[in-house]
């Protein structure tokens, strides 16, 4: 039935909408989350593996001083046994420390031939001073031994008090071009006779370089001191600037090591920063290292362009996807929304029609029962005169003969308005059977032995085969009116000398009881109009019958919580079979009665 | 007593310096540093320097008097050994011109030298049997700290002062200073490189007057 549905396709338009604009947010929120996380890990790694080499880079400073420290450690214990160093330092003759060091110390001023990667290279001092024990600088009475240096820079050595550990700085030396920035170590020499320490050597030393086999990749590094860079790979000018960034960077950011990018001429670099000399009484010196961060972030946008390019792939296939998937999630709701709706105009139809029907049933039912009663009167009137006229004796045989058939037909009229009463009855749903047990056998042979005494001539031969008792549920009443309906169809419509057959058997907790004759056959496609109401078929005017017959029985055979059909219908026999529901037999002999 | 014995042998010449009898002496006690050492068995001296002073250990004291006083001509020759690898005395006053010996009476090789300002020497490396004996003049008044090149725990001293009177402290500080001529002098108590207290005296003939430093 396509009955045209009001369903609004707006609101399935907007509901569809919704859906795969909740779709769409979550696949585009889940992808951008997971381009951010990948794009700010791949920077993260860069930072990091630039942060580990940086470090790397450090610790073989850090060796390389670790190696001073314990040969310069050693020459410091061997000082300090020296009777003639102590005697110099306490008995007030720094005139006589320096060449009474001198041969000590030889070797470490010394051995210019040494190659960079010994560890007496890192031994390789330039010059060496001593300090007494309030931190002041000893000046050699000359430069010969301790190698040369200029006034401004020797004080500069001098510290606050004689330290108690070694002192890790750096100095300006400009007078050096080749390392303008000169490291310096401060060791204590502690007298082995009361633990103090009563003076300390400093050596002065070329910085450490940073190992330069990264140099191809544009590494560069130097050193922070005073507020200036010495970064010797760089411009004057970008180091000045540098050096303030450092400057501020130290004061705002970890004043012992970090990093933060930055650019220099253009080009973006990573700049890290590290305390050399840590806990050092000398003033802080950075290692300063310049990571260029070009390639990375080359690198980066290439990645970005690639997430973004995945992500787009991405976000287009789950809007498919969303959309495939939205159109079917909706497609039952929209289904259902049209069922329900269609659902319930129908509903409304068949309602409304049933209360229309149940009306006209109604009116109609009582039309009947009205109607009924209204003519029962008069044909009861009618044949009472009609018997009367023909218990007169002047009439004439024909005449008498006539009244008979009219007296006969008052008789049909009355059961055809019992019948439509009956039938009234039951269409109002006021018929109800009361329910007890009856014996079919006796209601049978009452019929056949009316029958016996029946004037017709059709000479008609009965068969039967029932068992002697065959209790059902029903009422004796309308029972008998189903037997009397459908035996009487078998008398009437049979062929004269035809046979009637009378069946019954119990089967498959059912009563069957069939009926055939050896009538004309019912023509198939008046078959299944047979049991309306007021169908007679094709059959002759001069068979006596008003066509409620077989509505009634199987209206009644229904009522009975049976069942009245057609079994057969061919050239040779017509037969009806009617089912009933067995009973327990009554304990009484009430059902004998008829 | 070593140490009573060793102060008699101070003292002697001094006395022998003396032109008359009828002098005047000086006694008293001088307070020395307390010592956290444990107490020295066999009275075993050590020189120490403890943020630049220089001072024995345990503490003694040179008590000496100031002022003009002729010039002898001839001074005796004193002397420093070195024994079990220790300076014996461990602490010299000797008047300025005085000779000092060093005589070597371990087994094994001693140099002895000074860096100090008041005399600078260095003997180098001799024996016990080295003939003759390495001696020094001390013609500058002042602390010499004695060393040795090769055992650089030994460590002695020589106080040269400008004065024949001069006497070392026993352990508890007391002193007595004799056969000193009469008159109005400055009397000082050395006790450490850094530590020198003084008091003026006025010296009477036969008079023994009490001086405590401080």
């Amino acid at each position: 039935m396509t009955a045209p549905v009001q369903v609004q396709p707006a609101e399935f338009a907007r509901f569809r909408t919704r859906l795969l604009v909740a779709m769409m947010l979550v696949v585009v929120v889940v992808a951008a989350t997971g381009l951010w996380f990948a794009q700010s890990n791949v920077a993260a790694n860069v930072q990091l593996d630039w942060q580990r080499e940086f470090r790397a880079e450090l610790a073989a400073l850090h060796a390389a001083q670790e190696v001073r420290h314990a040969a310069l450690a050693e020459r410091c214990r061997v000082l300090a046994r020296k009777p003639r160093i102590h005697a110099a330092l306490e008995d007030n003759a720094p005139d006589l420390l320096y060449p009474n060091a001198r041969d000590e110390l030889a070797d470490v001023l010394g051995g210019n031939n040494s190659r960079p990667e010994t560890a007496a290279y890192a031994l390789h001092a330039k010059f060496y001073r001593f300090l007494d024990g309030r931190g002041a600088v000893i000046s050699p009475p000359s430069d010969q031994d301790a190698g040369r240096l200029k006034h401004e820079v020797e004080s500069s050595l001098a510290l606050p008090a004689v330290p108690t550990g070694p002192q890790i700085g750096y100095i300006e030396n400009r007078a050096d071009e080749n390392s303008p920035i000169d490291e310096v170590i401060a060791m204590p020499i502690v007298s082995t006779e009361t633990g103090e320490a009563i003076a300390a050597i400093v050596l002065g030393f070329k910085p450490i370089e940073l190992e330069t086999r990264r140099a191809g990749l544009g590494i560069q590094s130097g050193i922070w001191l005073n507020g200036r860079l010495h970064l010797p790979t760089l411009a004057v000018s970008a180091q000045t600037a540098l050096a303030s960034e450092v400057a501020r960077a130290l004061t705002t950011l970890d004043p012992a090591e970090g990093s933060f990018p930055l650019e220099v001429a253009g080009a973006p670099l990573l700049l890290f920063y590290k305390r050399l000399n840590p806990d050092s009484s000398y003033p802080p010196a950075y290692e300063i290292c310049l990571f260029p961060l070009a390639d990375s972030l080359a690198r980066q946008r290439r990645l970005l362009w690639q997430f973004a390019g995945v992500g787009a792939l991405l976000v287009l296939g789950a809007f498919a996807a969303s959309h495939l998937l939205s159109a079917r999630l909706s497609k039952p709701v929209e289904q259902l929304a049209v069922d329900s709706e269609e659902n319930r105009a129908r509903r409304a139809r068949a309602e409304t029609a049933l209360e229309l029907t149940s009306e006209e049933l109604q009116r109609s039912a009582r039309f009947s029962a009205d109607a009924s009663h209204q003519l029962k009167t008069p044909v009861t009137v009618l044949r009472a005169g009609l018997e009367e006229l023909l218990a007169g004796e002047k009439l004439s045989l024909a005449a008498r003969e006539e009244i008979g058939t009219l007296v006969h037909q008052t008789f049909r009229l009355t059961n055809v308005i019992e019948d439509l009463l009956l039938l009234s009855r039951m269409d109002a749903g006021r018929l109800q059977i009361e329910f007890g047990a009856v014996d079919l056998t006796p209601l049978i042979e009452a019929w056949l032995d009316d029958l016996g005494a029946l004037p017709d001539g059709l000479a008609l031969e009965v068969e039967t085969d029932f068992p002697p008792a065959l209790w059902i549920a029903g009422e004796k009443r309308y029972t008998t009116l189903i037997l009397q309906n459908l035996l009487e169809n078998a008398r009437k419509y049979n062929r004269p000398g035809g046979r009637i057959r009378i069946m019954a058997r119990e089967e498959g907790g059912w009563v069957i009881l069939t009926i055939g004759n050896t009538g004309r056959p019912i023509p198939p496609a008046a078959q299944e109009h047979i049991f309306e109401r007021f169908h007679r078929g094709a059959v002759g005017e001069n068979v006596p019958g008003h066509g409620l017959g077989l509505n009634l029985a199987r209206e009644l055979a229904r009522l009975h919580r049976g069942e009245l059909r057609l079994a057969r219908s061919d050239d040779m026999w017509t037969e009806f079979e009617v089912r009933f529901l067995p009973a327990q037999p009554a304990p009484t002999t009430a059902g004998v009665s008829a | 007593m070593y140490t009573r014995h060793l102060l008699l042998f101070v003292a002697i010449p001094t006395l022998l310096a003396s032109p008359a009898f009828a002098q005047a002496t000086i006694e008293g006690r001088v307070a020395l540093p307390k010592t956290h050492a444990a107490p020295v068995m066999n009275m075993r001296y050590e020189i120490t320097t403890k943020s630049g002073v220089t001072s024995t250990n345990p503490p003694l004291a040179v008590v000496y008097l100031e002022g003009s006083f002729p010039k002898p001509a001839t001074l005796p020759t004193a002397q420093v050994a070195q024994k079990d690898l220790m300076f014996v005395p461990p602490l010299l006053p000797v008047q300025v011109g005085t000779r000092v010996e060093f005589p070597n009476l371990d087994d094994t090789y001693h140099n002895i030298f000074s860096f100090s300002a008041a005399k600078r020497f260095d003997l180098g490396r001799y024996r016990a049997d080295e003939k003759p004996v390495p001696a020094q003049v001390f013609d500058t008044a002042g602390l010499v700290i004695l060393r040795c090149d090769i055992h650089e725990h030994m460590r002695g001293l020589i106080l040269v002062l400008d004065t024949p009177h001069f006497v070392v402290s026993d352990p508890e500080g007391h002193y007595r200073l004799g056969g000193l001529p009469p008159g109005r002098y400055t009397l000082k108590a050395w006790i450490d490189s850094k530590t020198t207290l003084e008091r003026t005296v006025e010296l009477q003939n036969g008079v023994t007057l009490n001086v405590d430093f401080p």
